[in-house]
């Protein structure tokens, strides 16, 4: 490449040779389109489990879905309770029926959603309900049941206060809270932020274990390059490319109103774990230089060590959400720092045992 | 697919010309068995065998480790959601216990400077929240504390003495059929949900006898006690029917269930959860994962032959591209179906369980295989698997989630698997229209991409887009192949437009107008049919294998427009699936729906037939025009016949209405 190959530093910085190895890679992603492909996967993933979670929260919390009244029909001696309590519910219209067999016939004519029958079970209200048959609503009605059964208990408690010797605490008033706030830092985030790390380790694996397989790797190494500056020039368009993403995502997440605080150490994070599993990645190449063995160690290794993880004080997803919701703590940071220094001591090893590997054993 | 390349046992078939013609055909049929058989052979040994032992120790290894960690890390409880709200409170406070008891909370002092610089999102005085911060932030940690104070009162309350004082409220729950007939008699159903769980179930229950409640994890036991447990315990009330689900996700307060004496058959109103199968579904998920990994080696292998001409030796041996095709993807399909069948043992699913696997694993490696000989290098390989993986999980996953909602579900055969889960029965026509679409989608994907399995496409390095044409265009050899071609791409129509119904539901739940949904569904269902009439019409153009002529494009678009019509109406099957029970099911599936009106008019019927086969000749001869002059004017003609797809069935649909 240099024309005096002993004259290292007469290399000027655009010149470097691991820096043409990463540009190489990096357009060899853009011709053939993998990268989009790759944004792509995971626009995918996270409008899949957005969706996910939209179904499973309105299937667990119907109520967050905003739907039609739901009737339900009240008999039996104890009615006053439970109509003085759907009177405070929302979304829920109680009718007294004189008897439960009134009750009931109105159910199977389809005039209530429910019915509710409060009779009396030694000291305790007990509510025999009837529902219809599994279906969307009646997950929708039971939701609504449950709630208006819980202020019921709760009046209860306290009215039967006298006889309790310990006291409940005053639930506080209801608010207009998003019931996805939680999902969306504590497993939206961290899943987009991570899968690009994720990503770029498995590449590597592949843009190295390719040169050696289709034999290309000699070819490089005719020009004055040494194993070490290929698999730097390698590593480094891997590594880049992930926090580029991450940043993609964290303007694509402002931009539908979720702000992502502490920017910075985020793609700490990010850069820190692309480093670890991209080093990882290489050093099982020019260890096993074999694409097919390379891959499969990489995963099983990668998830091990996201199990492993789970053992720190923090796992890097909790770290990362409380980062992305601005709760970070001072073990937020000092988990920040460790991978940052795990990354750069990960490195060096790597590069200490590439360089220590025979280049014509490949 | 495979064109009658010689064979090599060939020579002992010319001698047999007067054999009878069953004769030779288990002949044919011994040599294809041997060949396949071979090839297999060497996959298994020469390249899934092949990694070698270092490194099966160690992913052996990292596996088990994985293994032992499970156990730690659940009884640790991960919480993901760990201290994301900072409440400010006091330990003489009442909330004191309620925050501190739960994760999501980091206790601090209270101040109302840190509420104002965002620092504490809730701040409590005495017995009150006195301040919160007014974000989507702090009214979601309001929330939370709403929630776990219900949580710590009960787990407060199951401390108690008196327990007719601390739960007051004892319902139970019973799920009766509302329909003409009058089905009231309680005692005669139960929870079809739970039944096929009570194994488990059943054991916690017994167990428990007399407070069961010794910490549930969560999402396991929710639906737990089905028939089983009732059967057993039920002793008091003859309340066969009902239900009391366990306080599974009541984090934190395990004295829950101790509280009930009396057995399973009543609980507090906190216990009742909706009916949802969820330990069925992850029990399902359990099906689909090792098909990924299955896949990572096939694509893997498929994609090595064409690397440095490797294949290059299979395919000048005296064997047909469809046997080395089969005799490669054998041992991978046997693999996926071993594993399944071990799962099915242990899950003690039945045999059904398996057969709703079958297409998957099809699907699965068909893609892969298709995608495998559409990639230029393993890094392609890479994130075309990992397209593969997600996307068909979820085709697989997503649609199982509503299988006791709606019959949608049943686009997926995971769904069989859920309902064998469950004990529930399943009907033959039900069968079919989970797994039909997709085994016809997996042969059509495998059969493109054998007609990509030869010397000239293998070793070339052409762009994605391209070789789609080329796969594409392989099998039109004159204008009348267009039909057949079009006929094969139906399965591919129909999974997405399911799909794209699918995608819909959600939306009728929310409060989008249904007419904006329809209107959505129908674009997209146009956009789907219109890509299929066409696509292939224009490679044609494309390779140049019509004429540039007026005639030939009018011809080639009435050849695609009858074969979708004749193709379509294997549709029929939605109906046996009891798919008109779904309103949107009904106006995406148009013409079948039409039909079900029982409208009497003999002249309707006709209409009926004709006016649909009208309409996708006079689409598919648009686009046709369209590609015979390039990739723009094929767009435009596409958008144009799109748009008078949807026109045509916005009309049906509000002539239906009147």
């Amino acid at each position: 490449m240099t024309e005096s190959d002993g004259d290292s530093t007469g290399r000027s910085l655009l010149s470097d040779p691991r820096l043409i190895i990463a540009k190489r890679d990096l357009s060899s992603l853009s011709r053939e389109k993998t990268i989009v492909l790759a944004l792509l996967i995971q626009l995918f993933v996270a409008a899949f489990s957005s969706f996910l979670v939209v179904g499973l929260t309105s299937l667990y919390n119907p109520g967050s879905v905003s739907a039609g009244e739901v009737v339900v029909g009240v008999a039996g001696e104890h009615d006053a309770p439970l109509v003085r309590a759907a009177n405070e519910q929302d979304g829920l219209r109680a009718i007294t029926y004189p008897t439960p067999e009134t009750a009931r016939e109105a159910y199977q004519d389809g005039r209530v959603h429910a019915v509710m029958l409060a009779g009396d079970s030694g000291n305790r209200i007990d509510v025999e309900v009837i529902a219809p048959q599994e279906s969307i609503e009646t997950t929708l009605i039971i939701d609504q049941v449950r709630t208006l059964l819980e202020a019921v208990e709760r009046d209860e408690r306290i009215a039967r206060s006298d006889h309790l010797d310990r006291s409940t605490v005053p639930v506080p008033e209801k608010v207009d809270a998003s019931p996805y706030f939680g999902f969306t830092y504590t497993v939206l985030v961290p899943l987009l932020l991570f899968l690009p790390p994720f990503i770029s380790g498995s590449v590597a694996v592949d843009a190295l274990t390719e040169e050696i397989e289709r034999g290309t790797l000699e070819l490089l190494r005719v020009a004055p390059l040494s194993l070490v500056d290929i698999v730097d020039g390698k590593a480094l368009a891997m590594i880049l490319i992930a926090p580029l993403q991450a940043l993609l995502w964290v303007t694509l997440l402002g931009w539908n109103g979720i702000d992502i605080a502490n920017l910075g150490q985020l793609l700490t994070v990010v850069t820190a774990l692309t480093t670890l599993v991209v080093t990882l990645g290489l050093s099982l190449g020019v260890l096993t230089a074999k694409r097919r063995e390379a891959q499969l160690l990489y995963s099983v290794l990668v998830i091990f060590g996201f199990g492993i993880l789970t053992f720190l004080p923090e796992h890097p997803a909790t770290t990362v959400a409380k980062l992305a919701v601005d709760s970070p703590t001072g073990t937020t940071t000092a988990h920040v720092v460790g991978y940052a220094v795990a990354a750069v001591a990960l490195f060096v090893l790597a590069r200490r045992l590439v360089a220590r590997t025979d280049p014509e054993g490949l | 697919m495979s064109g009658g390349p010689p064979r090599p046992r060939g020579g002992d078939t010319t001698t047999d010309d007067r054999s009878s013609r069953t004769g030779r055909l288990g002949d044919w049929s011994r040599t294809r068995a041997e060949n396949v058989t071979r090839i297999a052979r060497w996959e298994v040994t020469k390249n899934a065998g092949g990694v070698d032992r270092r490194t099966v120790i160690i992913a052996v290894l990292a596996v088990i480790g994985l293994g032992a960690m499970a156990p730690v890390a659940v009884s640790q409880g991960v919480s993901l959601d760990q201290g994301i709200y900072r409440v400010g409170v006091v330990p003489e406070d009442p909330y004191y216990d309620p925050v501190f008891l739960d994760p999501t909370f980091r206790v601090q002092n209270p101040s109302s400077a840190a509420v104002e610089a965002g620092k504490q999102e809730i701040r409590i005085v005495g017995p009150q929240v006195r301040e919160y911060a007014d974000t989507t932030k702090g009214r979601a940690a309001v929330d939370e504390l709403r929630s776990s104070t219900m949580r710590y009162n009960d787990g407060i309350m199951g401390l108690e003495d008196n327990q007719s004082a601390a739960f007051p409220v004892v319902v139970n729950l019973s799920y009766v059929q509302r329909d003409a007939t009058r089905v009231v008699a309680p005692g005669e159903q139960a929870i079809a949900v739970d039944s096929g769980e009570d194994e488990e179930a059943g054991g916690g229950d017994g167990a428990g006898g007399g407070g069961d409640g010794s910490s549930d994890d969560g999402s396991g036991d929710e639906n737990g006690d089905g028939t089983a447990g009732d059967g057993s315990d039920a002793g008091g009330d003859g309340d066969s029917d009902v239900t009391q689900p366990e306080g599974g996700s009541n984090v934190g307060s395990s004295t829950i269930g101790a509280r009930l004496t009396g057995g399973g058959t009543s609980g507090a109103p906190s216990d009742i959860t909706p009916p949802f199968p969820f330990r069925s579904l992850v029990l399902a998920f359990v099906f689909v994962l090792p098909l990924n990994f299955v896949i990572q080696a096939y694509g893997s292998t498929i994609l090595s032959e064409r690397i440095n001409r490797r294949g290059e030796l299979l395919l000048v041996s005296p064997v047909s591209r469809g046997d080395i095709i089969v005799g490669k993807t054998l041992p991978y399909f046997a693999a996926a179906i071993g594993v399944a069948t071990a799962i099915t043992l242990v899950l003690r699913g039945s045999a059904i369980s398996v057969l709703a696997i079958v297409p998957l694993a099809m699907l699965f490696l068909a893609a892969t295989f298709l995608g495998a000989m559409f990639a230029r290098s393993f890094k392609e390989l890479t994130f075309v698997t990992v397209t593969i993986t997600v996307s068909l999980t979820s085709y697989a996953f997503v649609p199982a989630i509503f299988t006791d909602v709606t019959p949608i579900a049943l686009i997926s055969p995971l769904t069989l698997v859920v309902r064998d889960l469950q004990g529930q029965a399943i009907g033959l026509g039900q069968f079919a229209f989970s797994t039909l679409p997709p085994t016809l989608t997996a042969l059509t994907l495998f059969g493109l991409g054998a007609g990509l399995y030869r010397e000239e496409d293998m070793f070339t390095q052409r762009p994605i887009p391209y070789k789609v044409l080329d796969a594409l265009a392989g099998p039109i050899t004159r204008r009348r192949s267009v039909a057949l071609v079009t006929a094969v791409l139906l399965p591919f129509v129909l999974v997405a437009e399911l799909v794209v119904v699918a995608f819909m539901y959600p939306l009728t739940q929310a409060s989008i107008p249904f007419g904006v949904i329809v209107f959505a569904a129908f674009v997209g269902i146009a956009l789907v049919e219109e890509l299929a009439k066409s696509l292939h019409v224009y490679a044609g153009y494309a390779h140049s294998r019509f004429d540039d002529t007026l005639r030939t494009a009018l011809v080639v678009g009435l050849f695609s427009g009858i074969g979708f019509f004749l193709a379509e109406k294997l549709t029929l099957i939605a109906r046996l699936a009891d798919l008109q029970e779904v309103e949107i099911g009904q106006a995406a599936l148009g013409e079948q729906a039409l039909l079900q009106t029982g409208v009497p008019l003999p002249i309707l019927v006709v209409a009926l037939l004709l006016a649909p086969l009208a309409l996708h000749v006079v689409t598919a001869s648009i686009s046709a025009l369209g590609a015979r002059r390039g990739r723009r004017s094929y767009a435009v003609a596409l958008v144009i016949a799109v748009a008078v797809h949807v026109a045509y069935n916005l009309t049906v649909v509000t002539a239906l209405a009147q």
